[in-house]
C-alpha cells in the first residue's frame, strides 16, 4: 500500500474532495440561476435598470467571477461591521452571510439541527470553500452580536481562515456599553492595517466615508420612491439591489441604483404600478432576504401583494442610517463611526425591542403599509422570542402581522403559500370593509 | 336559475359544493383526489349536475380552492382553503346561532381560524410542515388496528379502561407505538381513545395560539369522528358545533365567494354609466 502523499492532487482523498467542491459550485449555480429566472421572468415589466443588477448576480454567482480587485478581501460576519474602516485600509469588504440552501446543507453536517440557516449556509462556504468569496479571503472580521456567529469564531479559525473577533456589547443604551464598543472599534482601526497593508489616514477615512454615504443617499432616495401609491417596484428587486450591495464595487453600485432611481421617479410622475392597484402593501420585516433565498418575498408577490418597505439586515438596517460626524479628526470619526454601529442598531440580540417597534411604526406609516410580514429563521432565538411584543405592538396600532417561522428548504412552499394567501384575502376584505 | 360551485381539491378527498344565489346549499359530494384529480373532480361535477338536473350553462361561477387550486385551470378563480373555510363554516354556523372559532383537521394539516360576524378571518394558524395529528395520522392508525377510519369513533365510545397514553402524532412514528400497545396487550378501544385524546391536545394548543372564542365550529373529515369529538370537546371545555356535512364547508365557502363575486360585478356594473347605455340598446 502507497502512503498517499499531500503534495500530489491525485490521492483518492483529494480527487474526492475536489469532486464535492464541483458538485457545490454546479447546485450553488442551478440554485441562483432558478432563482435569478424566477426574478426576470415571472413578473412583468421589470425596470429596465434592474438589468445592471440581474446580471450581476449571473455573473457572481452563475458563472463564478470573483469580484474584479487586487485589494485585499475582508468578509464581514454582520452588518455591524464598520465598513468605512476597512475601506479606508484599502480592504474590500465583503459580507459573507449566506443564502444559499446547497451551502446551509454543507454547514449542517457540523452544527446542531437547530442552527439558523443563515449560519448553517455562511458556515457551508467557510467549510467547502468551493464558491466566492469564501476562497479568497484575507481577514474574517466576526462581531460577537448573536451567539451562533460567535460561537462560529472557533471553527472558522479551525478551517484555517484567519479571524478578527468585534467585541459587541449585549445592550446599547448604557453609556458604558457605548464606551466599550468604542474602544472595540479604536482597537480594530488600529489593527486592520496589519491585515490590509494600508495605513489609516484622515484623508482617506473622509474619502471611505464619503462614498458609503454616497451609496446611503441614493438608498435612501429609493426609499422615499418606495412611499410612493401606486408601488413602482417590487420588493424582490428591492431586495436583490441591496444584496448587491454586500459584494459589489461601490462606486458602481451607487451609480446603477442612481440609474434604477431615475427610472422609478419617471414611474411614479406617469402613475406606474409594479402590482396589482389594489394589492395589499407589506412591510417585511425579521430575519434576512438573503440572495438566493427570496422564497418568502417571491411567495407574497406571487400571491397578489408587494412589499413596500422592509426592517431586515440584509436591506434597510443595513443601509439606512448615517454616520455623524462632529470633527473631523481621525478619532472623531472613528468613534462616530463606532456610534453609528450600536445606537440606531435594532437587531434583536438587544434586551429590548422598543426601537425596533419604534422603526416598524414609522415604516408602516410613512409607507402606507396594509399588513406586517415577520419572518423568523428556525433557530434564530432571538427573532422568535421578540416576534410576541413586537407583533403586539404593530396589531395595536391596528396592523395585521403574519409570523412565519421557516428555513431555507423548499419544503414548506406549498403550506406558505396557503397561509400567505389567506393573509393577503383578509387584508383585502378588511381594506373593503373599511 | 344561476348556481354556483366551490370545489375544493385536498390532499386526499375533492369536495364538491353547488349553492343557488341566495347562498343555499343545493347539494355537496366528497370523492377520493386520486392520481388524476382534474379528471376526477370533473367527473364529479358532471355527476351531481345530472343529479339534480342542472344544466351546465347555468352555472355562474366555479370557485377552486385547495391545495389543487392554482392547478385547476377550469375554474373562474381561485381562493386560499382559509378564507374559504371561513365563509363556509360561518354561513354554515348561522343556523347553529353563529361562529367566531373554527378549527378544522384536514389529510395533511391543521387550522384554526377566527373569523368576525361577517366570517371574514381575523387569524389564523395552521400547523408546520410536519403532518402529525391529522387526518392522514388517524389513516395510519386505523390501518395499524386493522380498522376502517369510519370505525374509530365507534370503538372510542367502547373504551372502558384508561385511555392508553400515545407518546407521538407523528403518522410515522405512530405505527411502531400502536403496534408495541397492542403487543403490551391494550385493547384497541383503550388504544384509540388514546389517539384522539393525544390529538384533541395537540389541536387545542394550536387553537389557544388563534384565540379560542366561545362558539366553536369543528370541521373537516375528522369531525365525522365522534370519538375525536368528545375528546377535543373535553380538551377544550366548550361544546363544539359541528355542521351538517364538515368534509364540505371550504368548498360551499368558495362557492359563496361566488355569489358574493358576482353580487359585487353586479353591483360595479350597474354603477357603470356605459353599462346603463349597452343595456339601452338591447
Amino acid at each position: 500500500m502507497s502512503t498517499p502523499s499531500k503534495h500530489t492532487d491525485t490521492s483518492p482523498a483529494a480527487q474526492r474532495e475536489q469532486g464535492v467542491s464541483t458538485l457545490i459550485r454546479k447546485r450553488h449555480k442551478l440554485e441562483a440561476g432558478e432563482m435569478l429566472r424566477r426574478l426576470e421572468h415571472e413578473f412583468p415589466d421589470n425596470p429596465k435598470a434592474m438589468e445592471y443588477f440581474y446580471n450581476l448576480f449571473r455573473q457572481t454567482y452563475c458563472e463564478g467571477l470573483p469580484p474584479q480587485t487586487d485589494k485585499p478581501l475582508v468578509g464581514n460576519m454582520c452588518v455591524q461591521v464598520p465598513d468605512e474602516l476597512i475601506r479606508a485600509c484599502g480592504g474590500l469588504p465583503v459580507r459573507l452571510c449566506n443564502g444559499t440552501h446547497t451551502l446551509e446543507q454543507v454547514g449542517a453536517e457540523n452544527l446542531p439541527a437547530r442552527t439558523c440557516p443563515l449560519i448553517k449556509a455562511t458556515m457551508g462556504g467557510f467549510q467547502s470553500r468551493a464558491v466566492a468569496p469564501f476562497d479568497k479571503l484575507t481577514l474574517v472580521v466576526n462581531p460577537t452580536t448573536c451567539d451562533q456567529k460567535k460561537k462560529a469564531s472557533e471553527q472558522i479559525r479551525e478551517m484555517g481562515h484567519e479571524l478578527y473577533l468585534l467585541e459587541y456589547p449585549p445592550v446599547k443604551d448604557s453609556e458604558a456599553a457605548r464606551e466599550y464598543w468604542r474602544a472595540t472599534v479604536r482597537q480594530f482601526a488600529r489593527a486592520l492595517p496589519r491585515y490590509t497593508g494600508q495605513r489609516l489616514t484622515r484623508r482617506r477615512l473622509k474619502q471611505a466615508l464619503g462614498e458609503i454615504d454616497r451609496a446611503q443617499a441614493e438608498y435612501r432616495r429609493l426609499q422615499k420612491i418606495r412611499r410612493s401609491a401606486p408601488a413602482p417596484i417590487l420588493g424582490k428587486d428591492v431586495f436583490l439591489v441591496t444584496g448587491a450591495y454586500f459584494f459589489d464595487d461601490l462606486a458602481r453600485w451607487t451609480e446603477a441604483l442612481a440609474c434604477l432611481n431615475d427610472e422609478l421617479e419617471s414611474r411614479v410622475a406617469a402613475g406606474f404600478s409594479a402590482a396589482q392597484k389594489r394589492a395589499p402593501r407589506i412591510l417585511f420585516t425579521g430575519s434576512p432576504p438573503i440572495f438566493p433565498n427570496f422564497k418568502l418575498p417571491l411567495l407574497i408577490e406571487s400571491s397578489g401583494a408587494v412589499v413596500v418597505a422592509d426592517e431586515v439586515c440584509s436591506s434597510n438596517r443595513m443601509l439606512n442610517d448615517r454616520v455623524a460626524v462632529d470633527e473631523w479628526f481621525l478619532y472623531d470619526m472613528v468613534d462616530a463611526i463606532a456610534d453609528r454601529y450600536l445606537k440606531p442598531c435594532t437587531c434583536p440580540i438587544f434586551d429590548t425591542s422598543v426601537d425596533r417597534q419604534r422603526r416598524l411604526l414609522e415604516l408602516a406609516q410613512q409607507h402606507q403599509v396594509d399588513g406586517v410580514v415577520y419572518q423568523a429563521f428556525s433557530g434564530c432565538q432571538v427573532y422568535e422570542l421578540e416576534h410576541r411584543t413586537v407583533t403586539a405592538a404593530l396589531q395595536a396600532e391596528g396592523l395585521p402581522v403574519m409570523y412565519i417561522e421557516t428555513d431555507y428548504s423548499p419544503d414548506d412552499v406549498g403550506q406558505l403559500s396557503t397561509r400567505i394567501e389567506a393573509f393577503i384575502e383578509s387584508i383585502k376584505a378588511r381594506k373593503r370593509k373599511i | 336559475m344561476s348556481y354556483f360551485v366551490g370545489i375544493d381539491i385536498g390532499s386526499t378527498a375533492i369536495k364538491l359544493a353547488i349553492t343557488n344565489p341566495d347562498g343555499e346549499l343545493v347539494i355537496s359530494r366528497v370523492t377520493a383526489t386520486g392520481s388524476n384529480f382534474r379528471q376526477n373532480a370533473l367527473d364529479s361535477l358532471d355527476d351531481l349536475l345530472a343529479i339534480t338536473r342542472i344544466p351546465r350553462r347555468e352555472i355562474q361561477a366555479l370557485i377552486a380552492t385547495g391545495y389543487g387550486r392554482k392547478l385547476f385551470r377550469e375554474a373562474d378563480d381561485s381562493i386560499s382553503e382559509i378564507t374559504a373555510n371561513a365563509l363556509g363554516a360561518h354561513r354554515a354556523g348561522l343556523s347553529h346561532g353563529g361562529v367566531d372559532t373554527i378549527i378544522n383537521i384536514g389529510g395533511q394539516d391543521t387550522k384554526a381560524i377566527s373569523i368576525d360576524h361577517a366570517g371574514h378571518v381575523d387569524h389564523f394558524v395552521m400547523n408546520d410542515k410536519c403532518a402529525a395529528g391529522t387526518g392522514r395520522f388517524l389513516d395510519v392508525a386505523a390501518r395499524n388496528l386493522e380498522l376502517e377510519v369510519t370505525e374509530l369513533g365507534e370503538y372510542h365510545c367502547q373504551a372502558e379502561g384508561v385511555p392508553a397514553t400515545i407518546n407521538s402524532t407523528c403518522a410515522v412514528f405512530a405505527e411502531s407505538e400502536i403496534i408495541g400497545l397492542l403487543a403490551s396487550g391494550h385493547g384497541k378501544a383503550e388504544i384509540i381513545a388514546g389517539i384522539h385524546h393525544s390529538i384533541a391536545l395537540r389541536t387545542a394548543r394550536l387553537a389557544k395560539r388563534v384565540g379560542l372564542g366561545e362558539r366553536v365550529l369543528f370541521d373537516g373529515g375528522p369531525a365525522l369522528n365522534c370519538g375525536l369529538v368528545s375528546a377535543l370537546e373535553e380538551t377544550l371545555m366548550r361544546q363544539l358545533i359541528i355542521p351538517a356535512a364538515p368534509q364540505t364547508t371550504t368548498a360551499y365557502g368558495a362557492a359563496l365567494l361566488g355569489c358574493e363575486l358576482e353580487a359585487i360585478s353586479v353591483m360595479e356594473s350597474t354603477e357603470n354609466p356605459a353599462a346603463h347605455l349597452r343595456a339601452d340598446h338591447e
